[in-house]
């Protein structure tokens, strides 16, 4: 990475009146920014993932044009709005450029939309949990994306208030050579219930550049599911950072499929701070040409009488890279801590890659903690007996890549993320032949 | 609470058997600290060859050039001013036990080394502080060519063969340890094992720490050739001081065609050695080579051992286990790298902690391009005896070959409640009811020793267990 950065400091984005901290922000973020080093590959955190030829020189503001635009630039098919939404934002490259609201959410105390006007209107909503999870000075990314952020998703869900329709946001990029910092804030109340779906979309491009960033506060009793489709286009650099925080017996379930972007490296950190919270993390992803996808997650039992499961699997084709590394912590006095974390991989072509690092760091005794990994080609033996069943080879293989992903697939309870996740495996599988 | 050093140490003594000093034994007054000074006098003093000496020197720099480990476990207090690099405690080698000082030998007769090599062994080497002062093999093996000595005898009697294979697996520059290893290297042992040749019973050598303060550096070069077999045990001990001594062992193997080679090393060090050891084997084509690593001592232990994979159908196996009790720290692991076709690996790591010790298992299996058909497998349980104790597992796993299948499994978990009711109900008492149930813990490991070591470190764990649980 060079010096060369179309991020400085008169390009700062302007911040909303009324929302003092957020300009506050912005400027601690951007001396942040310059201040930190570009990741290392010398580095455990960035070890198989190289940043350095990374150039900087992404447009950092791209206009939305008007909600008009929106069907004729396809979007409302990107949203791929399948079922009913109780909201549905649309962000084009920079900009929201539509919200809309299921009747009576407002009557209910439920807040969606536009991170950027809740911060004007109802700071009290932003200003304690906005970078509190995934704080600005974590890298120097975090730190542009604190900078320069526009738009972005807050929902907030009052206490004991249950939400049946899913609330999605698509951030959508196509803005050759753009930037987007696609920011999910969900603070969710004690007792609710709510689910929420994020989608990147964009056409191939020659170059993006994507840096998210999703804070989820689930508050005791609170149930929350959370799925993440990244489906960028060829071109596009996605980095991305989900922590969520879950309260007192709550329980948070979170999906994140990967199948776009040229390099995506998205961490998905759980941390159980209250007794008796459970968590699930899945992950699906599907690397092909020359991809390259580092997944990264956190298990952190910081209270007792928590459970966390994750289960991360992927195949490889072509000359795709994947790397999967995750870490169970168990801190002392997180008795009673039933942790698993599984990572399976499925490599397709001579020249994939696939690396697994899943780590234990347990500090208490009386827990139950379990990893697995694996990587390895597709089971001969089951395409010999396939095949002796009169199945040709590219069919055997296809179904049998289908049956892996069905593991985690089955446990996906959104019907419809399920069926698109399907379908866009059904497509991969589809162009080997 | 403010403890006094007497009682601190009374405390670090329990259950440790090992914990008699010898007056010390020196031929010459010994110096603390490191220069370059100091690895010209060692060499001296060993009258080695020009070529040693100069390697020796390249590889201090090495030492000085690198920064210290920054992952792993606390070494920030490793005090290398502080250490003896040398310390020759005899005069010459004995080769009857009778010829050695009377309270060295008593420490030998006390770990029983010369009723074992009587017993079941082909050979034995014996180390205190810096030097082997006895060594025998048994006059059959040696009639056969098999070469079992010392290192340094090794550099002086067959020059052409060190020079040859003498870090040629770890070289000088490999890792700050290995570095210093090589820099002030002394003992240790060379084995070369001819083609065809089976060593039915095993080699042993015995490391014995006495001296405070002390660095202890053995090399050990072991060659099996095409189709041979030998089998090298290990063990170590040391009284226990209020100040750290320093083990940094460098160990190469080269397993040549079809030969197997298996390694085993029990591991008892006193709670107040680093033990910083690099291991690593080279296994040719349809080679075998076998680690079984039993580490039970030391106040910290960062050890690895390696199979690097080179020829078709080479196997690989690494038996770990770990035990931390209080004040230490046992990083323990194994790595295979698979760089040839149809090669396997299996590695089954097993570590127990308790009274706020830390074990880890930092492993890692890679699978090189064109290394088709590998097959790997890691297993690693963790049992962890009480709240204020840790367990890590860092397993990495890097493939770049389609046709490879590796897997991972890991379980961390304490001793189940009802298993312990069950043997309790049976009239056993907790401690032994755990000792009992760690013991079948690590049975997949015992069962691989030679009889006599498995009996024990089954003693040592019923040892570990006394009055801590309860």
């Amino acid at each position: 990475m060079t010096d060369r950065t179309t991020f400085a400091r008169d390009a700062l984005p302007a911040s909303p009146a009324g929302a003092s901290f957020l300009r506050e922000l912005r400027e601690r973020a951007f001396e942040e920014f310059t201040g930190l080093p570009v990741p290392s590959q010398e580095t455990e955190e960035w070890r198989y993932t190289d940043l350095s030829t990374l150039e900087l020189d992404f447009e950092p503001f791209a206009a939305g044009g008007d909600a008009e635009d929106l069907n004729r630039h396809g979007l409302l098919r990107a949203a791929a709005v399948v079922g009913e939404r109780a909201g549905l934002q649309i962000q084009r490259n920079s900009e929201v450029i539509s919200t809309r609201r299921a009747g009576g959410l407002e009557e209910r105390g439920v807040w969606f939309g536009d991170l950027e006007a809740a911060a004007a209107a109802r700071p009290e909503l932003v200003e304690p949990y906005l970078h509190q999870l995934v704080p600005t000075k974590r890298t120097m990314f975090t730190a542009l994306h604190g900078a320069f952020r526009t738009g972005g998703t807050l929902l907030y869900v009052p206490p004991d208030t249950s939400l049946g329709l899913p609330l999605q946001t698509l951030t959508y990029l196509d803005a050759d050579g753009g930037a987007v910092f696609p920011h999910t804030l969900l603070v969710v109340d004690r007792g609710s219930e709510v689910t929420f779906l994020d989608r990147y979309a964009s056409p191939d491009l020659t170059r993006g550049f994507s840096d998210a960033v999703t804070e989820i506060f689930v508050g005791d009793g609170a149930h929350v599911r959370y799925a993440a489709m990244q489906d960028w286009g060829s071109g596009v650099t996605h980095l991305s950072v989900v922590r969520a925080t879950v309260g007192r017996d709550a329980e948070l379930r979170t999906l994140s499929i990967g199948f776009g972007a040229d390099l995506a490296r998205v961490e998905n950190e759980v941390v159980l701070a209250e007794p008796g919270g459970f968590s699930e993390q899945l992950g699906v992803f599907f690397a092909d040409g020359t991809q390259h996808f580092d997944h990264r997650s956190i298990q952190d039992h910081v209270a007792e009488h928590c459970t966390s499961d994750l289960l991360y699997k992927g195949a490889l084709r072509d000359h795709s890279r994947a790397v999967y590394s995750g870490w169970v912590h168990v801190r002392p006095n997180a008795q009673k801590t039933d942790a698993m974390q599984t990572s399976r991989n499925i490599v397709l072509s001579e020249h994939a890659k696939a690396d697994a690092i899943p780590n234990l760091e347990i500090e208490a005794n009386d827990v139950r903690c379990g990893h697995a990994a694996s990587v390895g080609p597709v089971d001969e033996d089951a395409i010999f007996y396939l095949e002796s069943r009169g199945i040709p080879r590219a069919e055997a293989e296809r179904l049998i890549v289908t049956g892996f992903f069905q593991e985690v697939l089955d446990r996906v309870t959104i019907d419809e993320v399920r069926e698109g996740a399907e379908a866009a495996i059904a497509d991969e599988l589809g162009r080997v032949g | 609470m403010v403890v006094s050093q007497e009682e601190h140490l009374k405390e670090l003594a329990k259950g440790y058997r090992f914990d008699w000093k010898d007056d010390p034994h020196y031929v010459f007054e010994p110096k603390r600290g490191l220069s370059a000074d100091v690895v010209e006098e060692i060499s001296h003093l060993k009258s080695e060859p020009d070529w040693m000496r100069k390697y020796r020197l390249k590889a201090l720099k090495h030492f000085e050039a690198r920064p210290m480990p920054w992952w792993g476990a606390d070494l920030s207090d490793i005090d290398f001013d502080n250490i003896y690099y040398f310390i020759r405690s005899t005069e010459q080698q004995a080769k009857e036990w009778e010829d050695l000082p009377e309270d060295i030998r008593g420490t030998w007769d006390k770990l029983g080394i010369p009723e074992a090599e009587k017993k079941y062994l082909g050979g034995v080497s014996a180390q205190y502080e810096s030097e082997v002062v006895y060594h025998k093999i048994k006059q059959e093996l040696d009639d056969i060519g098999v070469l079992f000595t010392d290192m340094d005898s090794a550099v002086r009697d067959h020059p052409d063969l060190v020079r040859e294979h003498f870090g040629t697996l770890i070289p000088a520059n490999d890792n700050k340890f290995a570095a210093l290893n090589t820099a002030v290297w002394s003992g240790g042992s060379f084995i070369y094992v001819p083609p065809g040749v089976h060593v039915d019973i095993p080699l042993q050598a015995y490391f014995r720490i006495n001296a405070e303060n002390m660095g202890q550096f053995e090399r050990t070069l072991i060659i099996a050739d095409e189709g041979s077999y030998v089998h090298y045990v290990e063990g170590c001990s040391a009284p226990i001081y209020s100040s750290d001594s320093l083990h940094s062992a460098v160990v190469e193997i080269k397993a040549m065609k079809g030969a197997r080679v298996r390694y085993t090393t029990i591991q008892n060090w006193s709670t107040n050695v680093y033990n910083l050891v690099t291991k690593r084997a080279a296994a040719y084509e349809d080679a075998v080579m076998e680690w079984v690593d039993g580490n039970i001592g030391s106040k910290v232990t960062m050890k690895y051992p390696s199979i690097y994979l080179l020829g078709k159908g080479a196997r690989g196996e690494v038996l770990s286990v770990a035990y931390a009790g209080r004040g230490m720290h046992t990083d323990a692991g194994g790595k295979a790298i698979h760089a040839a076709p149809h090669t396997t690996s299996v590695i089954t790591s097993k570590s127990v902690s308790k009274d706020g010790g830390r074990t880890g298992y930092r492993g890692l299996v890679r699978v090189e391009p064109d290394a088709h058909h590998a097959k790997s497998t890691v297993r690693c349980d963790a049992l962890i005896l009480d709240d204020i104790s840790r367990s890590d597992t860092y397993p990495y796993i890097e493939v770049e070959d389609e046709t490879a299948a590796l897997g991972h499994e890991a379980t961390v978990s304490k001793v189940g409640d009802d298993q312990l009711f069950y043997l309790m109900s049976r009239g056993l008492s907790e401690a032994e009811a755990t000792a009992m149930i760690v013991n079948g813990f690590i049975e997949p490991i015992t069962r691989e020793l030679p009889m006599e070591y498995a009996v024990e470190l089954n003693r040592l764990v019923e040892l570990q267990m006394e009055g801590s649980v309860g």
